[in-house]
């Protein structure tokens, strides 16, 4: 069995809006084990960049409960300056746009070197120019020693994209977490970043967490996923499992959004309703029972809870069982939008 | 071994981005009046410093009874005041005293200024309630009211105690741009991504926000040199700046305030009004070409 790196136990990120506080990131739990890619998937607004910054430290006033155990120290509750001794030592994070992510008035050469200044205080200068001019090297960046001296406005996205890798892999960290990391860039950019992604994580031996809503991409580089819907973890399983044996609802609608080339489609499938916002979320019962109101109140659990339905493949509720797609489900939606 | 002599043309052919000081620079020359102010600038502060080394405040602001009134002549260049006093002299330390209350109130209000704002901004929520309400508070206290009880109280008048009082009621406006500035900054990804590299919150807000606020602070600043000088004359000229044994640019234009002096002894204050016009314009010419050097759409070098 793989060896544990990052547990998480019973998270729950809540923020403050006007005197309450709303659960964006509501009871997940998870692992990720050493030398392996969780990808985290879901649409737009379910948690996913919460879990992300919960797992950084990075929000600011947000009511954390639960334990983040990595490497079996709790994370979660811990002092801001030993936090820092962590992040970015062996923790790294690769964010969303690489067009804000970068300080636009420092050098490269600087950005990637003050991750290594911080945490080697006695690398000497040279040193860590060196080491900065390998990072460099080794996310694939023409000409480094004059890409250490040039300025973010300097580079295109994609360079962006990697100089920000390579800060993120500059301590050679146990966990990586990459939020969206190829949301910003296009097609043929984004298949060369995955692939640096995936041979870094084979050199250095660490386990990844991938925050994507491409499903292309996540049967690209996943080991393992899970599947996110209004904060909760609503599918588990590995990746073969899940794009061939999809079970709950959600996962199953996802898949069916998804353009199909091989057989000729008039309409997409789309998912009724919307995500629901933060406040008028349903807190009790299966929530993702409004956006499929034909099936029968009785299928879902009163409090549903995560079911191991095979080893390693984990479904929250019962409804999955009772679940089919609408006759002319083309037609109805057409009716149920407009 | 093709590749690499590619790369080396390829090296030699890029150009590097101007840096910041060039820029203001190349902004500057092309604003023909914003140089010559400038050049005026250096020249007045290097010629004002420089001639203050020799002469003798106590000598000029003695006394002579034997030489009151004296128009301009071969002895006094700019003739006399009713006390006998070198008016030339006198503008030359006056000037030197305004110019060194402008640049130490300025520095002075822009460091507590930026830090407050900084801090404030950063860190948001109470801290930033409580700060802002602190500076609130500061804002609503009548300036020149409590300058005026200051100046009563304090028996001994020098530059610096002078530029303490005016400092202390006037960095409230630049720690506001600053914290509005800081708000909007903090928010962006690459402020995060500092997080996530275990930078500490102190490097965080001096080494990535301070420089991302600067161009704001230069051209504030260099704005609020302007204001100031002319603020220490018009509290001296109303007779709540420096006594007459400290010649400012304010003191002088203050014995205008006879009118004898007024109508018919104009080298007593046409100077010194002259000398603050001229000071505040240039510093005024200069503040704005560096605000336009630091927004590039405006630039035109």
């Amino acid at each position: 069995m793989a060896e544990k790196l990052l547990e998480i136990q019973n998270l729950k990120t809540s923020f403050r809006i006007r005197d309450d506080y709303f659960a964006a990131v509501d009871d997940v739990t998870l692992t990720v084990n050493k030398n392996e890619v969780l990808a985290i998937v879901g649409e737009s607004g379910c948690g996913k960049s919460a879990l992300a910054f919960s797992i950084m430290g990075l929000h600011n006033r947000a009511k954390i409960e639960g334990n983040i155990l990595f490497k079996d120290e709790d994370i979660a509750n811990i002092a801001p300056s030993k936090l820092n001794k962590l992040r970015g030592n062996k923790m790294g994070m690769i964010f969303q746009d690489p067009l804000t992510a970068l300080n636009p008035l420092m050098e490269i050469g600087d950005q990637i070197g003050e991750a290594l200044l911080l945490h080697n205080k006695e690398l000497s200068k040279s040193k860590r120019k060196e080491r900065v001019i390998e990072l460099l090297n080794k996310v694939g960046i023409p000409r480094p020693e004059y890409v250490y001296e040039q300025f973010p406005h300097e580079l295109s996205g994609g360079m962006r994209q990697r100089v920000i890798i390579a800060i993120a892999i500059a301590n050679k960290p146990d966990l990586l977490i990459a939020d969206e990391p190829t949301t910003a860039l296009d097609v043929t950019i984004q298949s060369q970043i995955l692939d640096l992604i995936k041979d870094l994580k084979d050199e250095m031996d660490s386990g990844i967490v991938l925050i994507t809503h491409d499903l292309g991409v996540v049967a690209e580089m996943a080991d393992r996923v899970a599947v996110m819907y209004a904060g909760q973890i609503v599918e588990l399983a590995d990746v073969d499992t899940l794009f061939e044996e999809p079970l709950h609802p959600y996962t199953r609608s996802l898949f069916n959004s998804i353009p199909n080339t091989a057989e000729k489609q008039d309409k997409l499938h789309v998912i009724q309703g919307i995500v629901p916002s933060l406040q008028n979320l349903p807190r009790e019962g299966c929530r993702f029972a409004p956006r499929i109101p034909w099936i029968d109140n009785s299928a879902h659990e009163a409090h549903p809870e995560l079911h191991e339905v095979k080893p390693g493949h984990f479904v929250r509720c019962t409804c999955y069982k009772h679940f089919s797609f609408p006759e002319h489900s083309k037609e109805e939606q057409q009716h149920g939008v407009s | 071994m093709g590749a690499k002599s590619v790369n080396v043309e390829v090296k030699s052919n890029v150009v590097k981005s101007p840096s910041g000081i060039s820029v203001i620079w190349r902004e500057i020359v092309k604003d023909k009046i914003a140089l010559i102010s400038l050049i005026f600038l250096v020249l007045v502060t290097a010629f004002v410093y420089g001639v203050s080394l020799v002469l003798d405040q106590k000598e000029i602001v003695k006394v002579d009874l034997f030489s009151i009134y004296e128009p301009p002549n071969d002895e006094f260049i700019l003739g006399t005041d009713y006390g006998g006093r070198d008016v030339f002299g006198q503008l030359i330390i006056g000037t030197r005293n305004s110019l060194s209350i402008a640049i130490l109130v300025t520095v002075m209000t822009g460091v507590i200024g930026i830090v407050y704002g900084l801090v404030s901004g950063y860190f948001g929520g109470h801290i930033d309630n409580i700060m802002m309400r602190i500076l609130d508070f500061f804002m609503i206290l009548p300036f020149t009211m409590i300058v005026i009880a200051f100046v009563a109280i304090i028996p001994k008048y020098s530059v610096w105690t002078f530029s303490l009082i005016m400092t202390a009621f006037l960095w409230m406006g630049l720690a506001r741009l600053v914290r509005s500035r800081t708000l909007a900054e903090k928010e962006l990804d690459y402020i995060q991504a500092a997080k996530t590299l275990g930078t500490s919150n102190i490097k965080i807000i001096f080494k990535h926000v301070l420089p991302n606020v600067s161009s704001l602070i230069i051209v504030s600043m260099t704005l609020s040199l302007a204001g100031n000088i002319g603020l220490e004359s018009g509290l001296s000229f109303l007779g709540f700046g420096f006594p007459e044994n400290t010649p400012s640019l304010g003191t002088l234009l203050s014995y205008a305030r006879n009118p004898q002096v007024l109508e018919h002894r104009w080298w007593i204050w046409v100077p010194a009004s002259v000398m603050i016009l001229l000071l505040m314009l240039c510093v005024n010419n200069v503040g704005t070409a560096l605000r336009r050097a630091t927004d590039a759409r405006q630039r035109r070098g």
